[in-house]
């Protein structure tokens, strides 16, 4: 009797030990393999954003998701994660990408004006509302990768 | 007459693009980086940001931020999820924002390379609470290039950062925001 609720016991602390530390080290969201909630143009995406950002918050933000639009330009401001930037209203808003470091040649490569596709995790709305001298809008998307155009 | 009017063209031109120098732009960013780190004896976290959205105006001196809460990134996935989703509730409050005044802007020469140093205080907005803070910043200037670095002090308890009981003692209540931006003249 009291060996199988030994065994039991043991089974239940190592299960706990392994949980513990599989949540402890968990792994980042893999971009590169990981499954793509949609797949939408720039347009669309900022759009969505656009409409309401609570609503696209809940369902874009920490998703990976595959954009398609106009690349305006490349900013290359900062060293540690280099960006691209795309139209997103052909106005006040765009779709802002960051790469990791170690895809800074992707950017280099790019032209201003190419048609792009990026697979990216989405992380939100940086609309600054109020605050005047920040009237541009961006979606922002990080861990981005470039993916072929079909 | 045709030199004397290629002269007076010159002479506008050179007083309007002074006047313009002189009257201050506004210096801007969208790539600038903020990171945190919080240091207690059981832990230390940092995380970084490199999307941080700021500007100031160099005629009155004016300076804003606005940073995406979810753009801070986290060494381990499981901080970074813990930050978001019970610390920060990023999804309800996503964006922190600062709105103030870099004091004392005619002690920063824009145009001029060189080191320049400013008080810089404000409100700072995080989960719908807003606190004034302030701090000493230094401008370095390069090549019309203006790089800005300050560092100060929050409380998570004043931004209503609930941290629960059985971790209090691996997190900060004193957690040390640096910021650092190189900003460029807006056309």
């Amino acid at each position: 009797m009291k060996r199988p609720l030994i065994l039991v016991l043991s089974l239940l602390v190592l299960g706990a030990i392994f949980f513990v530390y599989t949540s402890f080290n968990k792994k980042h969201t893999d971009v590169a393999t990981a499954d793509v909630l949609q797949e939408l143009s720039a347009r669309e995406l900022f759009a969505s954003f656009d409409a309401s950002e609570e609503e696209a918050t809940q369902k874009y933000a920490e998703q990976v998701i595959t954009v398609s639009g106009l690349l305006l330009h490349r900013d290359l401001s900062n060293d540690q994660e280099p960006q691209i930037i795309l139209e997103g209203n052909g106005d006040d808003g765009f779709i802002r990408c960051g790469f990791k470091e170690e895809y800074l040649q992707n950017a280099m490569d790019l032209t201003d004006g190419d048609e792009v596709k990026v697979k990216g995790l989405c992380k939100g709305f940086n609309d600054a509302g109020d605050l005047d001298l920040l009237a541009d809008r961006d979606v922002v998307l990080s861990n981005c990768i470039l993916i072929a155009l079909d | 007459m045709k030199n004397i009017t290629i002269t007076a063209l010159a002479t506008i031109a050179i007083i309007t693009f002074a006047f313009s120098q002189h009257s201050g732009g506004v210096y801007k960013t969208n790539t600038g980086n903020i990171s945190f780190f919080s240091h207690t004896p059981v832990e230390d976290i940092a995380a970084e940001n490199h999307k941080v959205k700021t500007a100031f105006s160099s005629a009155n001196g004016k300076l804003q931020f606005s940073v995406l809460i979810k753009d801070f990134e986290f060494e381990k996935a499981l901080m970074q999820e813990h930050f978001n989703e019970n610390y920060m509730e990023s999804t309800k409050y996503p964006k922190a924002t600062f709105s103030g005044t870099i004091e004392n802007i005619d002690a920063v020469k824009v145009t001029t390379d060189g080191t320049y140093t400013s008080k810089v205080s404000g409100k700072l907005t995080m989960k719908d609470v807003t606190k004034e803070v302030s701090t000493s910043a230094t401008f370095t200037v390069k090549g019309g290039v203006v790089n800005a670095k300050a560092v100060f002090n929050v409380n998570p308890a004043d931004y209503n950062v609930k941290i629960p009981r059985t971790v209090i003692n691996k997190i900060s209540d004193n957690i040390k925001i640096s910021i650092n931006a190189d900003y460029a003249h807006q056309h």
